[in-house]
């Protein structure tokens, strides 16, 4: 117990804290098998829902690829809302939020780990629903381009993580009403980034408006880039989408940051971190 | 001498009911604010109809009067109505047991559970009925749809809700006490029915969408029997043209689901007595069960 | 330099309006004066509602104060939290930290990747102080499966993993059992004398947690400090009076209050039993028994047990608050 402990600071804590904080969610998610049911199996038959849906309208085939891209990509926005943005919410209510706060690491850093864990478990899921969704309905793709799309995805990811992160402090402050405000969210969110149609129909101005969630217009250019006539339903050209993304990543990373630090200083001000009195 | 205090130490089911019903208000509509918990109960229900509006809007254009979209738009929100039954009564039970860790609580009290957790799906039918009225309204005065209030066939849509209701507390109630027995994650349970009802009672598409020419597993539950009435009785005429169940008229549809949900309440009391001794046996009733 | 420093430290909270209720705010912290030496194993030693908990958060920088000022190890806890951060860790009694789907190894790996420690480091230290506190059985159990005490000894090591110069313990042993938490008493004593830069400090409302392991004590009720000192003088200061606890068949609250009129008695509690009512008083002399002895005659009480003993931290508590713990506990509303 005397041994002198190693104590590393700098870029090493910082890249330690996101491997650290990252740990539970894939390893720990991957443990617990139940995910199988809850984050596949519900998502899947929610998908088959509406693909039924878009058949019982005879809808031409390539709507049924939009509804198991759509639905893949809903994965993703159920963890950035319930794993990210209320995070921590529970993980004070855990106690864990204070202990974070005392440790010399940067919450950055535990919000980055949060969110890296987050993307790589719902990666899974999100290639298992897509796997079954496109080997059940015979979903054809036409990739023009595999590197642009694989881009186009990780720059949506980045900016939607980015979002989370920068709720996650929000919605700290609003304490119990978070969750209910998450729960709020939900459905409008799958309706107006358009998950499971163009989100062109809209109109123009209101997808522009819709594109505030990097779903929006990441989903937007990756079915163009998928379908054989997803061009003819994009809302703005690859390229335009692309740049925008790229905004996105930074604004809301450097939002994260700045809610992060202003939620850090109002909560021990205020005493949010940890409620109870004694 | 002291004020001698009587008090009835056994309540009587229209108490237990009554205290239930409350209490399952309380918890569907835990909002500190009631702006919340409206806009709640507004924008849920409309985003997902909206969902099938653009969906609808996108391959057949804006006709939105045409018989078979009025057919899936109430058919979708009557669901709405079916998910929040089934599962706060048999999510009720779980919630009671782990989240609020109460349920030993209720069985210690003199309380009749099953009557307890009916009170539960009265309190959640009542905030599903907000959002079903919210939504009927909207297509009704937004999207145009031939729904007219003074066609209703207030007749046939009493009995129909009211058999309707008993179907759907009865399966939640067999839920309720199935749950109480499964060690990993009893949520699933309630969730996984609504999902399966959705296939089996036609709630957006008619049942030969998925079976082909089979119509039989709209037979096994009472659900797509009420949804069909439902809809028979809100719009008159375009109900009718639901393809399903089409060779039976409005009265022995009501007749098989007044049969049903008398069957499936006798089947549910029976097999809650039975999963309830199992769980006593197994000490279940204040386990955590594993995530 | 001290290890420990707070001058004129003071925390309100606000209280919002309810609809019960207006406005208001609650003095959790009032005008603190407090000093803690390197290498002292110190106690915060107050009914539940005193302050405790509020001094620590401060302490530990997740709550600013309302004014004052605080240093921990030199350094202040507002302006230099950073750096303080890297020399403190903190254990709450009856905390649920960490993630119930990782084991214990892991749980405690992770919180050791968040103070920048290697893992080649790390792992032999989580695993030599598992072995310290006998959880080497449960390193590879998930920590759902855990119970309360098993739980709170994995706490016990995730303070202790990080080697801080100061660690705060907050409640350690509550809700624990008599074993486990013998043993975390244990452990904490031992930590602190094998290396003398070490400071602790810990919270406590129990008596014979503060007499037994802490060097030196402080009383904190309402958020003020009452007395610092070691548990041996704070007991010195009460030397001069005889402690007895005496069991009477009946004497209601209104025949104790009048009892304290008695000359000679300077301070008591009762408290109610099935059997009567069992009190602790101090006399200025032990010629006062008699005079309590015709007290309770009069009233138609007679005594039941006598007996005279040492004066604890309890008589010293009593004679600073007027109060025992346990009323106090009752009057925080708690």
């Amino acid at each position: 117990m005397e041994t002198k402990v190693i104590k590393q600071d700098g870029w090493r804590l910082f890249a330690r804290t996101v491997i650290g904080r990252a740990y539970p969610r894939v390893v720990g998610t991957l443990r617990d098998l139940n995910w199988l049911f809850f984050d596949v199996f519900f998502p899947l038959v929610n998908m088959i829902g509406y693909v039924l849906t878009y058949q019982a309208l005879k809808a031409p085939q390539e709507y049924v690829g939009f509804v198991v891209l759509g639905g893949a990509m809903s994965a993703f926005w159920f963890n950035v809302l319930w794993s990210m943005s209320t995070q921590l919410y529970w993980e004070k209510e855990t106690g864990n939020l204070s202990l974070y706060i005392v440790s010399p690491t940067s919450m950055m850093a535990i919000l980055l780990g949060m969110a890296l864990g987050g993307m790589l478990s719902t990666a899974l899921r999100a290639v298992v629903i897509l796997g079954i969704g496109t080997w059940l309905f015979h979903v054809q793709y036409a990739v023009t381009s595999f590197w642009v799309l694989f881009a186009v995805f990780m720059l949506m990811i980045i900016a939607l993580y980015g979002m989370g992160m920068m709720t996650a402090s929000l919605f700290l402050l609003f304490n119990r009403e978070g969750w209910h405000i998450a729960n709020l969210f939900e459905p409008p969110v799958m309706l107006f980034s358009g998950f499971y149609f163009p989100v062109k129909t809209f109109g123009f101005w209101p997808g522009v408006a819709a594109s505030i969630i990097p779903l929006t217009m990441g989903m937007d250019a990756m079915r163009q880039l998928a379908f054989p006539s997803g061009e003819a339903t994009g809302l703005l050209p690859v390229r335009t989408e692309i740049i925008v993304l790229v905004g996105l990543c930074v604004f809301y990373l450097l939002a994260a940051r700045w809610f992060l630090a202003y939620m850090e200083k109002l909560a021990i001000r205020q005493g949010k971190i940890s409620d109870r009195l004694s | 001498m002291a004020e001698q205090v009587i008090f009835d130490k056994k309540p009587g089911a229209w108490r237990t009911f009554c205290v239930s019903t409350w209490l399952g208000w309380q918890i569907e509509s835990n909002w500190t604010d009631l702006f919340v918990f409206l806009i709640y109960s507004i924008v849920w229900p409309l985003s997902r109809a909206a969902i099938l509006v653009v969906m609808y809007l996108v391959i057949r254009g804006a006709d939105f009067s045409n018989p078979e979209f009025v057919n899936m738009y109430l058919g979708n929100a009557l669901f709405g109505l079916i998910g929040n039954v089934v599962n706060s009564v048999a999510g009720g039970i779980i919630e009671e047991r782990e989240h609020y860790r109460t349920l030993k609580y209720l069985y210690v009290a003199p309380i009749h559970i099953p009557t307890y957790l009916v009170g539960r799906g009265v309190a959640a039918m009542a905030g599903g009925l907000l959002s079903l009225v919210t939504t009927v309204a909207f297509a009704a005065v937004f999207l145009h749809m031939p729904i007219n209030f003074g066609q209703i066939n207030w007749l046939l849509l009493i009995p129909a809700m009211l058999f309707g209701f008993i179907a759907l507390v009865s399966i939640g109630l067999f839920l309720a006490g199935w749950a109480l027995t499964i060690k990993n994650n009893p949520w699933v349970l309630g969730q996984s029915f609504s999902s399966l009802f959705f296939f089996v009672s036609g709630a957006v598409f008619p049942l030969s969408v998925v079976f082909g020419n089979w119509e039989w597993p709209g037979y096994i539950f009472p659900v797509g029997f009420w949804l069909v009435l439902t809809r028979r009785a809100i719009v008159p005429g375009v109900g009718h043209s639901f393809q399903m169940y089409t060779q039976l008229s409005d009265l022995q549809l009501l007749g098989l689901l007044a049969l049903y949900s008398v069957v499936f309440l006798g089947i549910a009391t029976l097999t809650f007595r039975m999963f309830d001794r199992k769980a006593r046996e197994e000490g279940m009733i204040d386990m955590v069960s594993n995530y | 330099m001290y290890a420990i420093e707070t001058n004129k430290l003071s925390r309100i909270y606000k209280i919002k309006k309810t609809r019960k209720k207006p406005a208001s705010t609650l003095v959790a912290l009032n005008n603190v004066d407090l000093t803690v030496g390197q290498g002292e194993l110190f106690g915060l030693l107050g009914p539940n509602g005193a302050g405790k908990t509020t001094l620590i958060k401060i302490l530990t920088t997740i709550l600013g104060p309302s004014s004052g000022t605080a240093k921990v190890d030199g350094l202040d806890v507002e302006k230099e939290a950073a750096e303080l951060r890297k020399r403190i860790n903190m254990v709450s009694g009856g905390e649920t930290s960490g993630y119930g789907l990782l084991t214990v190894r892991e749980n405690l790996w992770m919180f050791t990747q968040f103070y920048g420690i290697p893992s080649n480091q790390a792992y032999p230290r989580i695993d030599e102080l598992i072995k310290l506190v006998g959880l080497e059985e449960k390193a590879d159990t998930k920590c759902s499966d855990l119970s309360t005490g098993l739980r709170q000894k994995m706490n016990i090591i995730r303070g202790f993993m990080t080697d801080p110069q100061v660690l705060f313990l907050d409640e350690p042993t509550l809700g624990l059992d008599v074993t486990a938490a013998r043993d975390i008493r244990q452990f904490v004593r031992g930590w602190v004398d094998e290396n003398k830069s070490r400071t602790l400090l810990l919270t406590t409302h129990y008596m014979v947690e503060a007499e037994e392991l802490c060097d030196r004590v402080a009383i904190i009720d309402k958020g003020r400090v009452l007395a610092v000192d070691t548990p041996e003088a704070l007991k010195a200061t009460i030397k001069d009076r005889s402690i007895y606890t005496i069991v009477v068949n009946r004497l209601d609250e209104d025949d104790f209050a009048s009892l304290k009129s008695i000359e000679g008695i300077s301070s008591g509690s009762c408290k109610q039993t099935e059997t009567g009512c069992r009190m602790e008083l101090a006399f200025e002399e032990d010629g006062v028994i008699n005079k309590l002895m015709n007290f309770l005659s009069e009233r138609g009480s007679s005594i039941q047990t006598l007996h005279k003993r040492e004066p604890s931290l309890e008589d010293v508590f009593i004679k600073l608050v007027g109060r025992s713990l346990s009323d106090a506990e009752k009057q925080n509303g708690n």
